[in-house]
């Protein structure tokens, strides 16, 4: 089966991509804000300050038209020329407004334009200090200019001050209208980009959960393969051994019984034969005995016959006393209930047991172990137990033999459990289905 | 003593202290036999003169050293004629009365007053009087033998019909002959009255923007009876202004004197001597002319001193309601600063519209107090502004040192702080026992005297000044004095307040002490007099002369 192609590259390519994305869209979005800033300052402020200033000369003008109302109503007992301090002090405010004026008057305004104002301003004043002049020999003649031209000049300013704050109000209007613009283009934007943003995010997720599942499908059925794998490994090596220990047993023993059987037969026969070939005979004789037990042994270790033929108690009562015999370990063994055990069940118990005995001989450094057999209504529990030293690190580094264990409970679809006892040594339970119908119906 | 003993206990330490100011304000207005009813002639149709009068002054006529005073009234207007309401002069009896001599002394004269200005301007030893009015205004020469003559016509001030309010009597020219200047407030008469209503229906008075400014007027004395218009000329020309109050000061203390006016929503001038008969306005410059936020404020009465003894004056300007009191401290540069907030005396006089304001030392610890009499203008004001009353109650701020003021006028007398429609107030020690008494004028209402009963033993140093080669008054003297407190100084002004003016004797709060180290006065000649030790007491000082104990002194 191939194996899938790693994400890593499309993840970091993906990470990349929006990192720069982000990137990318806060220098828009700082070089939009920067921007209004700037028309904040150089526009709308600065038309502002310009505004305050025309209010100002507009202020002055207005105090001008009034003074000058007064110095035509003559019910003041002054000459004309007492207004000239308070036109000074109209004067020296309104030109130091109209001079801050022009350097806060909006960038649009050509120089002529600015030049105007300033120019319009020298020239009432200029006609005003000519009429203050004139009213020292003749006052009638200087209220007259200040009824016809100084009053003129003066709503002429007046008229350009109005149109001026006139513009500025437009301009700022104009402006507002524009940052209103670059706000709702601005939001916009950032619609578009947290809508990107998460078609990214939903897809990179939808990737992986996809990616992870076809995982999960591979590592499923590639666990799959390998129990299959252990079970036919299994089940070809049973068949192999009951196989050679059948040819074992029936084969051999037959001809290995036959040729002591022949060679009793012979010496029998033989009385008269000189006692050092009598001798030799019975040492080939014995020496077939010999052979024919091993062979036997071999065969029962290979493939316990009796468990086909009397059925898993019987070999277990068999087994044991020779196990005690062999290791010095002293079993007590039980069994509770009664039931038929399958057979392709039961070769998967023995095994297990064998296993679990064994390790109790090689590891457990105990010298007594317990064996019981329980038996409930569809399944058989098999436990071996000793007071040893426990499974220690066996369990973890998973030897060959819990493997082995753990393969053939899965293959009858039994549970293997390898517990602790309180005290110390090790207790291993083996629950397995009593017929292999039931082993396999789950799988 | 428990912890909760312990602890209400020493919150109520500073309560105590601030319970007992250490004097008493007494009104003794019925003792002391003043029956002065200001009449302004109100029949309905609400003129806008009949809510802004009137004013009184203390003035010695009978120069016995003991303050008598005058008060100023207006009258019905013509067509509306009920009753006959004249200035009232009340001679002072030496035994805390008064009795009512306006008859004899030739003042029964009915005007519409408005305020008043006394200055001993032809240097006979009497003190003369100016009554501003709306019409023409009065000047009363003082025979010296308990009589006035009008000399208006004579003296040159005749032909002229304007809306006079505060007025001021200094030597601009240093020539030793006091000049007049007279404030005017705007272009008023019956028959120009313009229709203002707060409600829509019903007439009230209009503010001062429906009217046209006037120009303040100044008057160089000839030295020979005689006066000479010299307001064109000498630069204080202004038909912008719409004048109220007008103190006198040395801003530039270069020794000639300079002239503080309060507009009514127009911009204060400062009027700078150039030392050559002009004056150039300097308000902008010096930062009184406007708010600290720019606004031109309803500028009314107006005081100047020294509150901090630091030697330069400090200007006290009472506005509108919503405005607060202005209370200006000279800083570097000849630039002023309004410190009203953090003082204190802003946020106490956010709701008030004051009028008359008076530095004076009430309890004579050496530290200036600033008193404002309160009242509106309008008697719906409450229909229309919940927080501010018709009557209102005067604020008597204490000056605690350090920058800090706080109004002890509830505990300086229960009378005293009741609200009332005030206008001019004034101040003068009229039963000489060495601090310094108060009279408030109310709006269509009495005039109040207030005997200050200072009880915490501090005691005074006041002088008399009686120029020789100055004008006889020594208006625009300067005295220093000197204690281990600190360097107190004082000028001797005319006019200042609102429409009114106090005694020109100069007073020096020297607390629990028996002396002053050094007294040192400047005469407007530029003469400099210094002496040493001088004790607590009240003194005459003739120029060149020396001081000694003033007449009837204990």
């Amino acid at each position: 089966m191939r194996a899938g192609r790693s994400p890593t590259i499309g993840l970091l390519a993906g990470l990349a991509i929006t990192i720069s994305a982000v990137t990318v869209y806060s220098f828009y979005t700082i070089g939009q804000l920067s921007s209004l800033r700037q028309r904040q300052s150089q526009v709308i402020d600065r038309n502002r300050a310009d505004s305050l200033l025309l209010l100002r000369i507009q202020n002055d003008l207005n105090s001008a038209a009034l003074a000058m109302r007064d110095m035509l109503d003559a019910t003041e007992p002054y000459p004309l020329t007492a207004w000239r301090g308070q036109f000074q002090r109209m004067r020296v405010d309104l030109e130091d407004a109209v001079e801050r004026e022009r350097s806060f008057s909006p960038s649009d305004r050509t120089a002529d334009q600015r030049q105007y104002l300033a120019r319009s301003a020298a020239q009432f004043w200029d006609a005003l200090d000519r009429i203050f002049a004139l009213a020292e020999s003749d006052e009638g003649e200087a209220r007259a200019r200040i009824r016809l031209s100084l009053g003129a000049r003066q709503e002429a300013l007046s008229t350009l001050v109005s149109r001026l704050l006139v513009q500025n109000n437009e301009n700022e209007k104009q402006v507002a209208v524009e940052t209103q613009g670059i706000y709702a283009r601005a939001e916009r934007n950032t619609y578009l980009f947290l809508a990107a943003m998460l078609v990214v995010v939903l897809v990179t997720s939808l990737y992986l959960v996809q990616y992870n599942r076809r995982m999960f499908h591979q590592v499923a059925a590639l666990s799959e393969r390998r129990s299959e794998l252990a079970r036919q490994l299994i089940s070809i090596q049973e068949n192999t051994f009951r196989h050679i220990s059948r040819e074992l047993h029936d084969e051999f023993g037959q001809i290995l019984t036959a040729i002591g059987a022949m060679l009793q037969r012979a010496s029998r026969r033989g009385a008269a034969m000189e006692a050092p070939l009598r001798g030799e005979l019975e040492e080939v004789r014995e020496i077939v005995q010999s052979t024919l037990d091993k062979v036997r042994a071999l065969s029962q270790a290979l493939h316990p016959v009796i468990l086909e033929e009397a059925g898993l108690e019987a070999a277990l009562s068999t087994h044991l006393p020779i196990f005690e015999k062999q290791t010095g370990i002293e079993i007590r063994y039980q069994t509770d209930g009664t039931g038929q055990v399958d057979g392709s069940v039961a070769i998967h118990i023995y095994r297990v047991l064998q296993e679990a005995l064994n390790n109790v001989a090689r590891h457990s450094k105990s010298t007594h172990a317990a064996v019981r057999l329980r038996y409930l209504r569809d399944a058989v529990v098999l436990e071996v137990e000793d007071d040893g030293v426990g499974f220690g690190a066996a369990k973890e580094t998973h030897g060959m033999g819990l493997v082995s264990m753990r393969e053939r409970a899965e293959l009858v679809n039994g549970r293997l459990e390898l517990l602790e006892r309180g005290g110390g040594g090790a207790l291993v339970r083996f629950t397995a289905p009593l017929s292999t119908e039931e082993a396999h119906a789950g799988v | 003593m428990t912890r909760r003993g312990f602890l209400l206990g020493a919150a109520a330490l500073p309560a105590a202290a601030a319970s007992d100011p250490g004097f008493r304000l007494v009104d003794v207005t019925g003792a002391a036999g003043i029956r002065f009813q200001h009449n302004s002639g109100a029949f309905g149709a609400k003129y806008l003169p009949e809510t802004m009068g009137a004013g009184c002054a203390f003035l010695d006529y009978d120069a016995d050293g003991w303050p008598d005073i005058l008060l100023v009234n207006g009258m019905d207007w013509p067509g509306h004629r009920r009753r006959r309401s004249t200035l009232e002069l009340y001679r002072n009896n030496r035994n805390g009365t008064f009795t009512d001599v306006t008859r004899e002394a030739g003042l029964a004269v009915e005007m519409y007053g408005m305020g008043a200005a006394i200055a001993d301007y032809n240097n006979d030893g009497f003190p003369d009087i100016l009554v501003t009015a709306v019409g023409q205004n009065r000047l009363f020469q003082n025979t010296g033998k308990g009589h006035f003559l009008e000399v208006t016509e004579q003296a040159g001030l005749g032909g002229r019909s304007s809306f006079s309010t505060s007025a001021v009597w200094f030597d601009f020219d240093r020539d030793g002959h006091l000049d007049l200047f007279v404030c005017n407030y705007v272009k008023w008469s019956p028959e120009h009255d313009i229709f203002c209503s707060v409600d829509g229906s019903r007439k009230s008075f209009c503010t001062p923007e429906a009217y046209r400014g006037s120009t303040c007027w100044l008057f160089r004395n000839r030295g020979n009876g005689t006066f000479e218009d010299v307001t064109a000329a000498s630069g204080v020309f202004d038909t912008s202004s719409k004048s109220l109050g007008v103190a006198l000061l040395d801003y530039d203390g270069d020794g000639w004197p300079d002239l503080l006016v309060a507009n009514d929503t127009q911009p204060n001038k400062l009027y700078r001597n150039r030392r050559n008969g002009t004056f150039e306005d300097v308000a902008v410059h010096a930062g009184v002319a406007f708010s600290e936020d720019g606004k031109a404020r309803a500028g009314m009465g107006i005081d100047v001193a020294d509150f901090d003894n630091s030697g330069a004056p400090g200007i006290a300007i009472t506005n509108f309601d919503n405005e607060m009191i202005a209370l200006y401290r000279a800083g570097r540069g000849g630039v002023y600063s309004d410190i009203a907030l953090q003082t204190g005396v802003g946020q106490a006089s956010r709701n008030t519209l004051g009028f008359g304001c008076i530095f004076f030392d009430a309890d004579l610890d050496g530290r200036l107090d600033l008193l404002a009499a309160n009242g509106h203008i309008d008697e719906t004001v409450r229909n229309i502004h919940g927080n501010v009353g018709y009557a209102q109650p005067p604020h008597l701020f204490l000056n605690e040192g350090r920058g800090g003021f706080r109004d002890g006028a509830r505990e300086a007398g229960v009378e005293f702080a009741a609200p009332k429609v005030a206008r001019g107030a004034a101040c003068g020690d009229f039963d000489r026992d060495g601090d310094v008494d108060l009279l408030i004028t109310t709006n269509q209402g009495p005039a109040l005297l207030y005997r200050n009963d200072v009880r915490n033993g501090h005691r005074s140093v006041r002088l008399r000044l009686v120029g020789t080669k100055s004008n006889r008054d020594g208006v625009g003297a300067v005295v220093r004095l000197w204690t281990p407190e600190g360097t107190q100084s004082r000028m001797v002004k005319t006019g200042s307040s609102y429409l009114s003016q106090s005694e020109l004797t100069l007073t020096f709060g020297i607390g629990g002490r028996e002396r002053a180290d050094r007294v040192v006065i400047q005469w407007p000649s530029s003469r400099v007099e210094e002496y040493k030790n001088v004790a607590a007491g009240v003194y005459d000082c003739v120029e060149g002369q020396g001081i000694k104990p003033g007449p009837g002194a204990r």
